[in-house]
């Protein structure tokens, strides 16, 4: 009859291990979380201006990419022309930011993925400093009230763009 | 059968004499993870934690000659002064997360004795793309003292 | 076109895996051969497929095919030639890769060897192609080596700098080795368990895989602290990091495994316990790969996450639930024939050598865990580091050492006095000896001297038999070395355990000293200044800078006298790669039998006016990886087969 508690004393281990996934062990909390975004005031490729200032009361989702970031940017600016043209109607707004882009890389980054959404360079990194950007691609998701509400490390996913947004969105 | 009991006793007492090791142990070198609000609100000197925060930028003051690194670590709600002796590792940097292990001086600072910093494997940091070339400034100054190879 | 063909095959090779696994167990179960003929072709037919995938795969990273993801962010056009076929097993999804293959070929191996047995062979057949078609359903699903990258890039993010070395090629190679090799003997553990024959047939079948195995193990980690002492600059080998202590758990219990079989060769006893073992050892790899790819605990190493996470605990929970359980169901079959007479005996010692190395594990598996489990029950974060793991495990290993000795010559069942003091006396006079001449010399380490004098006994017992035995051989006519040779021969499991002790002591003599008597220092120097240590100055002469094909890197030039009068130039770099956030340390280190230097550039001034260096003496060192090289002969001489026996 002991005999299966041999087997069975597994279980609580793997109950254990399986809690694991629940928990991040690397989280280190980010000190720009809930703080006021840095205002920015950029002169897109096209020559027109771009500020968050501008956009106000819409849900913006800042984005820095770089031509030369292979293969992460790659895979994501799909995914963002296909969320900005899946909310573009919605009160939310799409802003790239390319870091230390030569301007015909950058340009031909914009030509091969159809980006729809205004770009723009930031001459001297002034932008990517305040957002303290240290590698691309990092996005960064601001509420309506002007607000950092998360940022994100990495090739975004529909998926996460998404759910971000929406939850963005919900609040008024 | 007093053989078999024999056995059984001296496998106890080996149960427990590993299990007080483990014990002992873990009681004496498990060190806690604290965040700089959780420190701010209740310092206790002199006890072994693991602090972990984002190294604000403009904090950091390194001394070569003296080898005394100083900078603040922040949740975003509190910022905790460090000080460290000895260079930072080469993941270290303001703006980036890192993790120390050490103790609370009650002289206002915590002490640490390993930094360790985050690395992650995600994406690509504006290091010498054709764009910026802060690293290659570095070598260009290094090679005009005629001592590039 | 790589990114179908490759994911294809490896579905079709799930597949294929899964039949024969199935075909396998039905065939067993029913005596129908035809079936397991066809599991077989299926396995040889799986191994065919998993070969062309590797090919494929390097084929993808040689000719630069960034349509395929791994290979994009892997390397780019600038990593050279062979980093880039090393780049293939350099992260998550073609590690699996690697792992798979071994499998394969380890199954294939099994199929050639042991297809003329009857009875346990089927079952093992069975259970190894279920593995195989595990690892190949998870690079199907959570983990495709082959994922297709649209738009292809231009260019790749390029290979960890830390992978850029010769442990990269050998690392990881020699671990999956001994992990996958594991995967054999647990598969006829579960063959015995099935068919209800749990005596020796099954352990005698695996002992040289056993072996095997567990040497590749042992060279895996050894190699890991090699790669982690000259590569991450800390001058360190060890850190009881999770991923480390995910791979030295299975050592443990493999290396108990090990010697518990001979108990159970010769005594018929402890029946359940190796069952137990083997599974344990299997289940702990299965454990440690998990570990390294769930993210679940921090780690240095870590591989990346994602999905693969759940599919390795559900298998580790299958695995473990299926074999345990059919251990309980086969319980009574697994009565020992003989019992443990006395407590001075070979069989105790054995025993206690076994209740040592699991305890070991299981010290290292709480530890490991233990952040987990207090953050679970008490919601607390906690650290478990070095310290830990020392003191529990440095009394543990320091028993190890003195049941090495005692073991192999203390007499079966009951040892008499006579056999006692004929085999002990004189070792424990010479370790003795030993220790109280390190006291009077002036080292006051407890733990140096202890170490030394169980090392000299152990030392002693072994040194005592060998030189009996050859005396045996010289006393019917032969020379001394023909003596000596005849020996190794004739008993070459014994002698070459034998060597593989003495390689481990080595070792153990190499940590001890590494841990006692290492110094280090630091200092910011201008060029002409010098910082002295242990009696090596080390003079600033400059920096310079070049352009390597992946990096760029600030080197300084450092001039190096001991007190000889001896001077060397030594050239520690600050390696700078275009895909890394933080410039990679370049250290350079002069190996010696005593001493290793070991330099590692720190900050530096732009201008090349100051450098930061951190210099080290780390004691005895070497000896580890000396220790290695005599583990490995002696592995050699034990697995070479025997002429009398089949």
């Amino acid at each position: 009859m002991w005999k299966w508690l041999i087997p069975l004393s597994v279980l609580p281990v793997v109950v254990l291990l399986a809690y694991g996934f629940r928990t991040n062990p690397r989280e280190i909390p980010s000190p720009l979380i809930g703080r006021a975004a840095a205002p920015f005031a950029l002169r897109s490729f096209d020559g027109a201006p771009v500020s968050l200032e501008s956009l106000k009361g819409r849900v913006v989702v800042l984005n820095f990419w770089a031509s030369w970031c292979y293969p992460a940017c790659y895979e994501e600016a799909p995914v963002l022309e296909r969320s900005w043209r899946a909310f573009r109607d919605r009160d939310v707004a799409v802003v790239g930011v390319a870091i230390q882009d030569k301007e015909e890389s950058a340009r031909k980054f914009i030509r091969d993925f159809s980006f729809s959404f205004p770009n723009a360079p930031d001459p001297g990194g002034k932008v990517s400093i305040d957002y303290g950007v240290y590698g691309v691609p990092e996005t960064f998701f601001i509420d309506r009230a002007g607000r950092i509400r998360r940022k994100h490390a990495g090739a975004l996913t529909d998926e996460l763009f998404r759910t971000e947004v929406e939850k963005l969105l919900r609040e008024s | 059968m007093t053989r078999h009991r024999k056995f059984l006793a001296g496998g106890a007492v080996i149960l427990a004499a590993l299990a007080y090791l483990i014990y002992a142990g873990l009681t004496q070198s498990a060190v806690y993870f604290i965040t700089p609000s959780e420190l701010q609100a209740a310092p206790v000197t002199g006890k072994a934690y693991r602090l972990g925060g984002m190294v604000l930028p403009g904090s950091v003051e390194w001394n070569p000659a003296t080898l005394d690194l100083a900078f603040a670590l922040s949740d975003g709600k509190a910022s905790v002064p460090v000080r460290h002796r000895g260079t930072a590792p080469d993941l270290f940097g303001e703006g980036r997360g890192a993790v120390v292990e050490g103790s609370w001086t009650g002289d206002g600072y915590f002490k640490a004795s390993q930094i360790m910093a985050k690395h992650s494997e995600d994406y690509k940091a504006p290091h010498g793309n054709p764009g910026d070339a802060s690293y290659r400034d570095l070598l260009r100054t290094l090679k005009k003292d005629g001592t590039a190879r | 076109m790589i990114p179908e063909i490759g994911t294809g095959a490896l579905a079709v090779g799930a597949a294929l895996a899964l039949y024969g696994g199935v075909a396998a167990a039905v065939g067993a179960g029913t005596g129908r051969s035809a079936l397991i003929a066809s599991a077989q072709h299926a396995a040889l037919a799986v191994f065919a497929l998993v070969t062309g995938c590797f090919l494929l795969l390097a084929y993808a990273f040689l000719t630069f095919d960034f349509s395929v993801r791994y290979v994009a962010i892997q390397t780019n056009l600038a990593t050279p030639f062979y980093y880039r076929i090393t780049a293939v097993w350099g992260a998550l999804e073609g590690s699996i890769l690697l792992w798979a293959w071994m499998l394969t070929l380890y199954t294939l191996v099994m199929v050639l060897r042991h297809r003329a047995q009857r009875d346990l062979y089927p079952w093992a057949l069975a259970v190894m192609l279920g593995i195989v078609a595990f690892f190949l359903v998870v690079m199907t699903i959570p983990a495709p080596p082959f994922e297709r990258l649209t738009p292809v890039p231009p260019d790749g993010r390029g290979l960890n700098p830390l992978l850029e070395d010769t442990g990269m090629i050998t690392h990881p190679v020699a671990l999956y080795l001994g992990f996958t090799g594991f995967s054999v003997p647990f598969a006829f553990a579960l063959a015995a368990l099935i068919t209800g024959r749990v005596g020796d047939a099954w352990i005698a079948t695996t002992r040289r895989w056993t072996i095997i195995a567990w040497y590749f193990l042992s060279l895996g980690l050894l190699i890991g602290g090699w790669w982690s002492y000259h590569v991450l600059g800390w001058g360190g080998y060890w850190a009881w990091d999770p991923v480390e202590n995910a791979a030295f758990m299975p050592w443990l219990t493999g290396t108990a495994f090990l010697h518990s079989a001979m108990i159970q060769e010769r005594r018929r006893m402890l029946k359940l316990w190796n069952i137990s073992l083997v599974i344990l050892t299997f289940g702990l790899t299965i454990f440690g790969t998990f570990l390294t790819r769930s993210g679940v605990i921090a780690s240095v190493h870590a591989f990346s996450q994602g999905s693969i996470g759940a599919f390795f605990l559900s298998f580790l929970a299958l695995v473990l639930l299926g074999a345990f359980g059919l251990l309980a169901w086969r319980w009574d079959r697994l009565r020992a024939d003989g019992e443990l007479d006395s407590v001075l005996s070979r069989e105790s010692a054995f025993l206690l050598n076994n209740l040592a190395l699991v305890a070991a594990a299981f010290t290292v598996f709480f530890g490991t865990v233990f952040p987990l489990l207090s953050e679970a029950v008490r919601g607390v974060k906690v650290s478990v580091g070095a310290p830990f793991f020392n003191q529990v495990n440095v009394p543990l290993f320091l028993a190890l050492i003195f049941l090495m000795g005692v073991g192999p010559l203390i007499a079966w069942r009951r040892a008499s006095v006579e056999n006692l003091t004929r085999n002990f006396l004189g070792p424990v006079a010479v370790g003795t000896g030993a220790a109280a001449v390190l006291w009077l010399v002036g080292v006051r380490s407890t733990l140096a001297v202890l170490t030394l004098g169980l090392t000299v006994f152990t030392a002693g017992t072994m040194a005592l038999d060998f030189s009996r035995a050859a005396r045996a051989r010289m006393r019917g006519g032969l020379g001394l070395l023909p003596a000596m040779a005849t020996v190794l021969r004739r008993h070459n499991r014994r002698y070459g355990g034998f060597a593989i002790h003495f390689g481990i002591l080595i070792i153990a003599l190499g940590v001890t000293g590494s841990q006692a008597w290492s110094v280090q220092t630091e200092a910011t120097l201008r060029p002409g200044e010098t910082v002295r240590l242990a009696g090596y100055a080390v003079r600033f002469d400059g920096l310079s800078a070049a352009q390597d094909s992946t990096h760029a890197k600030v080197i300084g030039t450092f001039t190096v006298s001991n007190g000889r009068g001896e001077a060397t130039v030594m050239r520690p770099t600050k390696k700078f790669y275009p895909q890394e956030q933080s410039p990679i340390a370049g250290v350079d280190y002069r190996m010696g039998l005593r001493e290793d230097l070991y330099l590692v550039l720190g900050d530096f001034a732009r201008d090349g006016s100051q450098a930061t260096v951190k210099a080290l003496v780390n004691r005895l060192v070497s000896w580890i990886w000396i220790g290695g090289l005599v583990l490995t002969l002696g592995a050699l001489l034990a697995i070479i087969p025997d002429d009398k026996r089949a």
